[in-house]
């Protein structure tokens, strides 16, 4: 711990985490490499790309452009958090989780995880989202290997069984 | 009893049926392992400082400061990397510059030595044991740089006069090649009742894989094993090993986990590669470097780049006579054996595509530019080609008055006509492009069309049509693939080959295609990919995988059964022609008797059975498809949009249903970015990149894409290879861009502007649209007497 080092205490995928960090940490840095969390990646520097967006309160951010110690008394959701961090023994996957792959909404699976935090951020504030309304949310982040046309399939099943269809 | 047998089983999880991704569970729980989620003990970080000049000498590097900084390990210049022994990358591609002088381009080295030829060019590299340190110290590196004249692109390297980007290639042309007959062309010219001729920029453009390249190095009990986000490990160690002093294949490891997305972009080595192992080996750490976004913009390869005049004759019945190209490619300031080859060589032996043409000449030059070096990128020289022939057609069909379709179903090579040994003496074995076409029609609803246009107008919106029929070669001509199959006492059939994963889904079609024969559940076959201790070859590039290793597969399970039933009649005790196999059994045929694969596999020494074998696809396949496009233009704005999107594909028999459709409309998404808005754009006087973050170069949105109808036929399978598939990775995105273009234009003429449409340029945005529909249309690229 160095003189500029802060403590800080968050809730991260439903636990309580008390840590610290360098005032100038991001938060994906903080996510990836002090708490060893990975499944949140970093593809550009510029806020464009969406590959490390998580939810912060249950909004979608990029971890990106966010400093580490501004999620103090905050909770902070990332992929590994999506099916019920530690708590899921069965190996169920999250509704999401589950379509993007039954619709073949991944290929390389370096942005899905991102995708999947807007898709759920988007879920989780609207239950049946429009065509257009899927587009609008996901806008912000890219992919380059499946043409979008499968996640925006994903998206669609997934409201589908969180409002109780058959999956 | 038996319930369920190999055959109903193979139906449900073998090859063509539809399954879900081995791949998907880990990387949708955030699991999957990038290079850059490894993290080793004694962790240091590299950072490189590059040059922020397109042409300049080095005068002298003051790094003092770097090296004082808090957390810096070592600080790498280009001149510590000569006294060190390292030799440049080598280069020699077997090509002649114009008039037959020796190729000659400028010595690569991981790090640039006395001379920058490119924004972006690596200078120094910094370790430190932090990716922040690293960072701060390489900005403390001060270079002193005297500019020297840039060239900017092809345009300003053809110029009289042109600054040479090397002295000893005082034109700038790197490399020329011709193909065909001039004198026949010429002739074919003088007699064709219609002629038409257009200038073609097919722009640079980046791959943009979404995980950026990615680098670990270390070392490991003195063997110097590298970590990287690569398609061709095999060709990384070798690479490795030539450069460093002391390193031979034996001593040098490369390993390879998930891949986010290759295109080709990842194929090969690059001077980081070096400069990372490098950097291990003197500091005996684990040494890491992930390239930042701008760095993958301007220092990983680009694609296309090319620029054509390019003719068509044909007689009054609208039969081609002849096609007549000159070519210049923009290959960047150090040139590859595959920067040259794609546009001199890959792109030609389709340059006639699925038309039955005999009568070519090409001319096709390679040209030195301050620019990011080209390399492979989706397609990689058909893209290019395929472009002009289907320009031209629908050009030549607007000429002479008849619908593009039925221009093209004129010149098709007729299924008779098979084998077909087309003018750059590449041999199609198969292809039934008429019965192609026309399921394509029938799938867009050609005739349709009008009353679409129609109700477009009545919106207020120009509805333009375009078609693109094609074929593309596959396979990287390196068509021999080994596998190694081990059944294991603990229930697992692994499959150990050389071909890698990048996104594409490669290791489903495996494990589909072994448990065509094995039979057991799909959870119970692995695939380990990725290791050069384990397995060496070509790697995965020019949609190779499947055809070669996957032959490998078949071939190799087939071996491990047959080798089973020796074991297992030892084992029963019963003749070997007794034994029958299914779902993981061996029986004695007409008994009761016999023994579990698994278990047989326990009783052998060492608990395993191993077979290696492999398979030889006699001939590239040639995949082939119909793609139709509908645009609908904004005449206000000159936005475009996508609105429908129609394809028939032959890739041969499909193993992976939901894979191959993936591939097709993902990469048909990348062919329309390049359509649409993608283009790495140079400033014409400074050569700086101007197009190297998201900001500034334009990916495909979300938004956008609808109306995709894709569709396989499956009736004609390659005869070339033993699973009868062609290839399938890049055939969407060779599609899309000259489907799309052609609608667009096709808008465009029809909204007033008539043949002056045919001048348009990618990529289409709203304001070149907007331009053309006002007549206004971008200049050439390079002056006719080039």
């Amino acid at each position: 711990m160095t003189a500029t080092t802060r403590p800080l205490n968050f809730t991260l995928n439903g636990q309580a985490i008390s840590t610290q960090a360098e005032p100038a940490t991001l938060l994906i840095d903080l996510l990836r490499s002090t708490l060893g969390l990975t499944g949140t990646h970093q593809g550009c520097d510029t806020t464009q790309c969406g590959c490390c967006t998580v939810l912060l309160d249950g909004q979608s951010v990029k971890s990106c452009s966010m400093l580490a110690v501004q999620a103090t008394g905050r909770s902070v959701t990332t992929v590994e958090g999506l099916a019920g961090f530690g708590r899921t023994p069965d190996g169920t996957l999250h509704p999401v989780q589950e379509a993007f792959s039954a619709c073949h909404g991944l290929q390389c699976g370096f942005c899905t995880p991102g995708m999947m935090m807007a898709a759920t951020c988007l879920l989780q504030k609207n239950t049946k989202p429009t065509e257009a309304e899927i587009e609008q949310a996901l806008e912000g982040n890219l992919c380059r290997c499946t043409g979008y046309v499968h996640i925006v399939d994903a998206v669609k099943q997934a409201a589908a069984v969180m409002n109780g269809g058959a999956r | 009893m038996i319930a369920a047998g190999v055959g109903q089983e193979a139906a449900r999880f073998g090859s063509g049926a539809v399954v879900r991704r081995i791949e998907d569970r880990t990387l949708v729980l955030g699991q999957g392992q990038f290079t850059d989620d490894v993290t080793m003990p004694g962790q240091t970080w590299l950072a490189f400082l590059r040059s922020d000049r397109a042409h300049a000498r080095i005068l002298s590097i003051d790094a003092d400061a770097a090296r004082e900084a808090p957390g810096v390990l070592a600080v790498i210049t280009g001149a510590d990397l000569v006294a060190a022994g390292l030799k440049p990358i080598p280069t020699a591609p077997p090509y002649k510059r114009p008039g037959g002088a020796p190729f000659t381009v400028p010595l690569r080295r991981a790090l640039a030595h006395e001379v920058v030829r490119f924004v972006g060019e690596a200078v120094v590299a910094v370790v430190a044991d932090s990716r922040e340190a690293a960072r701060a110290a390489a900005a403390l590196v001060w270079v002193d740089y005297e500019d020297l004249p840039a060239v900017a692109g092809i345009e300003q390297a053809l110029l009289p006069g042109a600054p040479a980007v090397w002295p000893d290639v005082p034109d700038n042309r790197a490399a020329e090649s011709q193909h065909g007959d001039a004198a026949a062309t010429e002739a074919a010219f003088a007699a064709a009742a219609h002629r038409v001729q257009l200038h073609i920029v097919n722009q640079r453009v980046a791959p943009v894989t979404m995980e950026p390249r990615s680098v670990m190095a270390f070392m490991d009990e003195g063997r110097l094993t590298l970590r990287l986000s690569s398609q061709m490990p095999t060709a990384v160690r070798a690479a490795v090993a030539d450069s460093i002093p002391g390193r031979t294949l034996d001593n040098v490891r490369v390993v390879v986990g998930d891949v986010g997305g290759g295109f080709g972009m990842k194929a090969g080595v690059y001077p980081e590669d070096i400069v990372l192992a490098h950097a291990a080996l003197q500091l005996n750490r684990p040494v890491k470097w992930q390239a930042d976004r701008v760095e993958d913009f301007t220092a990983a390869v680009h694609g296309r780049g090319q620029a054509s005049d390019a003719e068509l004759a044909l007689d009054a019945n609208g039969k081609v006579l002849a096609l007549r190209v000159r070519s210049f490619a923009g290959v960047g300031a150090y040139p590859s054996n595959t920067s040259i080859m794609i546009p001199l060589l890959i792109g030609p032996w389709v340059s006639t595509s699925i038309y039955d043409i005999q009568t070519i000449h090409l001319k096709l030059t390679a040209v030195l530019t301050n620019n990011t070096p080209t390399g492979a990128y989706r397609g990689a020289g058909r893209p290019e080609a395929i472009y002009i022939i289907e320009r031209l057609l629908d050009a030549a069909a607007r000429e002479m008055g008849i619908d593009g379709a039925e221009l093209r179903r004129r010149n098709m090579i007729r299924p008779e006509q098979m084998p077909y040994k087309n003018p750059m003496a590449q041999v199609y074995d198969c292809g039934q492009f008429e019965q192609v076409l026309d399921q394509g029609l029938a799938l867009a609803d050609w005739q349709g069309f009008e009353a679409r246009r129609a109700e477009s107008k009545a919106r207020g919106k120009l509805r333009g049509r375009g078609i693109a029929t094609f074929l593309e070669w596959t396979g990287g001509n390196a068509l021999t693939e080994t596998v190694t199959v081990n059944v294991t006492g603990d229930g697992f059939v692994e499959v150990t080959c050389a071909t890698m994963p990048m996104g594409q889904g490669i290791a489903t079609s495996y494990v589909q295609l072994a448990h065509d024969t094995f039979g057991v559940p799909l959870e119970r076959i692995r695939i380990l990919m990725g290791d050069t201790d384990r397995a060496n070859g070509f790697g995965s590039a020019g949609s190779r995988s499947l055809f070669t290793a996957g032959g490998a597969v078949k071939v190799a399970s087939e071996k491990t059964v047959d080798e089973g039933k020796q074991l297992a009649a030892q084992a029963l005790e019963a003749p070997a022609a007794d034994i029958e196999y299914r779902a993981g059994r061996f029986n004695v045929a007409g008994t009761d008797l016999g023994i579990g694969l698994f278990e047989l596999a326990a009783k052998q020494s060492g608990g395993r059975f191993t077979v290696s074998a492999g398979a030889t696809a006699q001939a590239p396949s040639w995949p082939n498809g119909c793609h139709i496009t509908e645009v609908e233009v904004d005449p206000d704005t000159g936005d475009v949009q996508v609105v429908a999107y129609a394809s028939v594909n032959d890739i041969g028999r499909v193993v992976s249903p939901v894979i191959v459709k993936g591939q097709v409309e993902g990469g048909a998404v990348q062919g329309i970015g390049q359509a649409l808005c993608e283009a790495v754009r140079y400033d014409a006087e400074t050569a700086q990149m101007v197009s190297a973050s998201f900001m500034d170069y334009a990916l495909p949105r979300v938004d956008g894409f609808k109306g995709f109808k894709t569709a396989f036929d499956q009736s004609v399978p390659c005869l070339t290879n033993v699973l009868g598939t062609k290839g399938v990775g890049e055939l969407g995105t060779i599609g899309a861009t000259p489907a799309v273009v052609n609608a667009v234009v096709d808008a465009v003429a029809q909204a007033g502007q008539g043949r002056a449409a045919e001048q348009l340029q990618m990529p289409l945005t709203a304001e070149v649209v907007w331009r053309a529909l006002r007549g206004q249309y971008p200049v050439r690229a390079f002056p006719p007497s080039a």
